[in-house]
């Protein structure tokens, strides 16, 4: 019984496949008007009917804006980041918080004075390409979180490759350890950053975290306002925060 | 359909039967040391191979496709080579089938 059930919803499976790969239109050939970004441009989800695109008639929004023209939060060429970083921002200001009492957290239990050994040395092909990669992953990391803007990623993700090359260094090498003042005083920083550039946003729009600076041209590096700048910050926030937390598990008490 | 798309096909076609020979080694070797060199071997070169393939089906993507073969080869054989090495010294012993260990008393250096 449960061998039919499922060769039925294999079968199932394969059907809404090739149901699927029927209405993918060619590469370079897909109308870019007909998308999701495109009613979140226009502005116009909620006057499009969804029982009609089920049924197969193509609406397109009856306001199209003009991409990047209009609005404060369409000179983003990433409409991800659009979203959380206009939409959104309040809630990203809560998940950086998150992380910091969790990074607090972790410092209070496991945060010590002394590097730990692994008491035994490091891999020679470890050490070696240590020195070749790691310079390369914190270059990475920068342009995951500068390029948020226009290329899938953005801050965490940023962060968070800068912290694993901190991992790397302390896996290579018995002797390094992170300069805790250093890290905190950025983490400390870059957070209230953010929170100044909510306040300008209060101060200059009337909203806080309000994108008040001009969009610029779609898809150039400097664009879409206040995105940049709000990625930069997070990115730096998690770096030197998930650092932090890799040099605290690396560390032990006296005695 | 231009030459530069079917040498790219057949290509991406090869990196693919990479992977799937990769996928079968896991399956099949009978320790962790075989599966990874299995699972190394089969997905770096699959890696150069597939992504190769793109760069030459679409020249534009050919400077970005070695960049990315560059980071492939640089990354992927350091962490196979890492994780085999800490699993000899926590203790994983070969298969009965292994003749020879070169790496015996290796973990001191």
């Amino acid at each position: 019984m449960r061998r039919l059930y499922a060769i039925l919803v294999g079968a199932g499976l394969v059907y809404m496949l090739f149901a699927f790969l029927g209405t993918i239109s060619p590469y370079g050939n897909v109308n870019l008007s007909d998308r999701v970004s495109a009613h979140f441009l226009a502005k116009d989800v909620n006057s499009v009917d969804a029982s009609k695109w089920v049924s197969g008639d193509k609406q397109i929004p009856s306001k199209m804006k003009v991409f990047g023209k209009k609005g404060f939060e369409d000179g983003s060429a990433n409409v991800v980041t659009s979203i959380v970083v206009n939409y959104r921002s309040f809630d990203t200001l809560g998940e950086v918080t998150v992380l910091f009492a969790s990074a607090v957290g972790v410092g209070l239990i496991l945060g010590g004075t002394r590097r730990m050994r692994y008491g035994r040395k490091p891999n020679f092909i470890l050490r070696v390409s240590t020195g070749i990669l790691l310079p390369l992953i914190i270059l990475f990391g920068v342009y995951i979180f500068v390029h948020g803007h226009l290329t899938p990623g953005g801050g965490f993700p940023g962060g968070t490759v800068i912290a694993a090359a901190v991992l790397l260094l302390y896996l290579s090498n018995e002797e390094f350890s992170l300069n805790m003042v250093v890290s905190k005083s950025l983490e400390g920083s870059m957070g209230s950053l953010y929170v100044i550039f909510g306040l300008i946003g209060l101060a200059v729009g009337g909203a806080f975290l309000f994108n008040f600076l001009p969009n610029g041209v779609v898809g150039s590096l400097f664009s879409a306002g206040v995105v940049p700048l709000v990625y930069m910050t997070i990115g730096l926030k998690v770096g030197s925060e998930l650092s932090g937390v890799v040099a605290e598990i690396h560390e032990e008490r006296e005695g | 359909m231009s030459a530069n798309v079917i040498i790219g096909d057949i290509l991406i076609a090869i990196g693919a039967f990479f992977y799937f020979l990769g996928g079968l080694g896991i399956l099949r070797m009978p320790d962790v040391y075989n599966r990874l060199q299995a699972g190394t071997k089969a997905t770096t070169l699959g890696t150069f191979s597939t992504v190769i393939g793109v760069g030459i089906s679409k020249p534009e993507f050919l400077i970005k496709a070695l960049i990315i073969v560059a980071f492939v080869a640089m990354t992927n054989p350091v962490g196979s080579s890492v994780l085999a090495r800490a699993s000899y010294l926590s203790g994983v012993k070969p298969c009965d089938c292994t003749k020879v260990d070169e790496y015996k008393g290796g973990g001191e250096e």
